[in-house]
């Protein structure tokens, strides 16, 4: 009975690191980056939510915007100068692994004849920001921080090393982003993305394609200023199935049997339903 | 399974531009997020091409399966998808018609359940192999050549017999019935009688047929009847009365089975849009078998030729043809690789 009380203690000390990290802001992403300008003055910080927590899609989902807005905190800008702060805004998919073709002639044919898998691609990616990335910020910072679409995060499963060469491999990564970019999935808005309502107000639309694959989003937000990222947020999104569209999904990937003969019944039920009507009709 | 689950995030490369048009359309009829090819379409589009392939399906006789397949692919469904619920779309169509030929007394049951029992066996290895294929990134290849194949022989077939008789019917020739020939189709062993068809033969030759038909069906979405109907003819000699109701009858019971198959190997059955392209479908062959029976039946069969060898033609082209995009993306299916 004694031990009882040491029991609890020890599940409290397993179980703190845990709640240390609910309770602190969500910042999983990239570390703030530490840059004191002024020693005296408090460091401007950016805070941001988004529009919509939790986004549902149902057998009417035709996409949807998502409205990202955030403030500065301890703003430094110098009346007038709108252009003393950057704001930069990705939002981001969940990873999947993917497998990457690459046709060739064969004969005559087009036939797949190479493949590269990446473990880990965002389904989703899409990047505001109040002016080209590329003025904002240098290619390192940009790199360290995951923004823009050739520092997203891509390793090419082990087996291809030694097999395809280093510009095979990046010729593969720069089709998932071309074909992301064709099926809106990998989007930019590099001009007015993000837009200031203020001194400190901003906010940007990021919009969601009717294709954009179920999962959660994440939405970091960066704050630079002369090309330094000097703060960062993170805000999610989620995106889950609701109503008929999730019933059904669910019942073809839970149940596959049961749904196999649903399927079964309902071609079998629709087929007999309309051969008595119109034979009713043209009688 | 989380493969899986994730799997049919990613779609073909068209899917985008599809859905940018029908928004245009938003205002005709909503737009409706299909669950398992998992892209929003407009209805009112996928009603009309469901209408459209009904109608060239009640004219023509035939089940439509070669034409609403390919369409659904051009049109950027999966081809996965577009294959296990053109299975679906075709039990659909076929299970009235079986129903009314069987009432009629037009099926030979014994013949039938022999073409049945070849039919599930070619399903299943069917299904299963487009699983491989699928892995491999090979499938969509596959499906392609089978369709060039079977369409490309099919169509030069018919339409050179309904050339041949469209040319007699105006030079007033009577075209010569053969009766009563023996072919190496009678020496097999496991001979059976097939009372309705008054048939004394193997039960191989059917029972292979049979396979071959539901081998197809699983890979292409196709109810077969184009082959099968040929090979009743020509190669058991079963009478031209008894083919249609027999063979509607195969591809009902094959077509459930490999719907079922395909739903629970492959996941890509999807019950919306199969009930977007039944309900425009039966409405079609309606308007179709109305404006078939003024055409006479090599006339039919001359333009459904035609058809065939379109879809044919177009498919090689796609095949030939250097694609404007080499790379495809695509999930990774049951951990391959």
């Amino acid at each position: 009975m004694a031990r009882m009380p040491l029991a609890l203690l020890a599940v409290l000390l397993l179980l703190l690191p845990v709640l240390a990290q609910d309770s602190r802001a969500p910042r999983v992403g990239p570390p703030r980056p530490a840059a004191t300008p002024n020693a005296d003055a408090p460091l401007e910080t950016v805070e941001a939510d988004v529009s919509t927590r939790t986004l549902e899609v149902t057998t009417g989902f035709t996409g949807h915007e998502i409205i990202v807005f955030g403030a500065i905190d301890n703003s430094q800008a110098p009346e007038g100068d709108a252009n003393y702060y950057d704001v930069v805004v990705v939002v981001e998919g969940t990873p999947f692994p993917i497998v990457v073709r690459r046709k060739s002639d064969v004969g005559g044919v087009w036939i797949n004849t190479s493949s590269v898998t990446f473990s880990s691609v965002p389904s989703y990616y899409a990047i505001a920001s109040t002016r080209p990335i590329e003025e904002i910020a240098g290619p390192s910072v940009l790199e360290r921080n995951a923004i823009g679409f050739q520092h997203i995060k891509m390793t090419p499963s082990a087996s291809y090393k030694g097999v395809l060469k280093e510009y095979e491999v990046a010729a593969f990564r720069d089709a998932v982003i071309r074909l992301k970019k064709k099926q809106k999935l990998y989007v930019t808005e590099p001009k007015d993305g993000v837009v200031f309502a203020g001194r400190s107000l901003f906010r940007a639309a990021i919009p969601l394609p009717a294709n954009v694959p179920v999962g959660p989003l994440v939405a970091r937000t960066y704050l630079f200023r002369k090309g330094e990222a000097v703060s960062a947020h993170i805000a999610r999104v989620t995106l889950h199935r609701a109503g008929l569209e999730r019933v059904v999904h669910n019942f073809a990937f839970l149940h596959p049997a049961g749904y196999g003969l649903f399927a079964v019944l309902v071609a079998v039920g629709s087929g007999l339903l309309a051969s008595t009507f119109f034979k009713r009709r043209n009688a | 399974m989380a493969c899986a689950l994730t799997g049919a995030s990613y779609g073909s490369i068209t899917r985008a531009p599809l859905s940018a048009a029908s928004h245009s359309r938003k205002y005709l009829l909503m737009n409706i997020y299909l669950p398992i090819a998992e892209m929003s379409v407009n209805a009112a589009l996928f009603l009309g091409m469901g209408w459209a392939v009904g109608f060239l399906s009640g004219m023509f006789g035939v089940g439509g399966g070669f034409l609403l397949t390919p369409l659904l692919m051009f049109m950027g469904v999966p081809t996965a998808v577009a294959v296990g619920t053109g299975s679906m779309q075709i039990l659909a169509s076929s299970v009235s018609g079986a129903v009314a030929q069987y009432q009629r007394n037009n099926v030979d049951i014994k013949m039938g359940a022999v073409l049945v029992v070849g039919g599930v066996v070619g399903s299943v290895i069917g299904v299963s192999l487009m699983k491989i294929l699928r892995q491999v990134g090979q499938f969509d290849l596959f499906v392609a050549l089978s369709y060039v194949l079977f369409l490309g022989a099919v169509g030069a077939l018919m339409m050179i017999e309904s050339v041949g008789t469209i040319r007699k019917r105006q030079t007033g020739q009577a075209s010569p019935r053969k009766t009563g020939q023996h072919s190496w189709v009678h020496g097999l062993p496991f001979k059976m009688r097939f009372h309705r068809s008054k048939l004394y033969i193997s039960a191989l030759p059917p029972a292979m047929i049979g396979a071959f038909v539901g081998f197809m069906a699983a890979i292409m979405g196709v109810g077969g009847g184009f082959v099968m109907v040929p090979a009743m003819i020509y190669l058991l000699r079963v009478p031209t009365s008894v083919v249609i109701g027999t063979s509607l009858f195969q591809i009902t019971f094959v077509m459930a089975v490999t719907t079922f198959l395909q739903a629970v190997q492959n996941k890509s059955v999807d019950v919306v849009l199969a009930l977007l392209l039944i309900v425009g479908g039966v409405i079609g062959a309606q308007f179709g078998a109305a404006a078939g029976a003024k055409l006479k039946g090599e006339q039919l069969r001359f333009l459904l030729a035609g058809l065939v060898l379109l879809v044919c033609l177009r498919i090689g082209w796609d095949l030939m043809n250097k694609p404007v995009e080499i790379y495809s993306i695509g999930p990774v299916i049951g951990g391959a690789n």
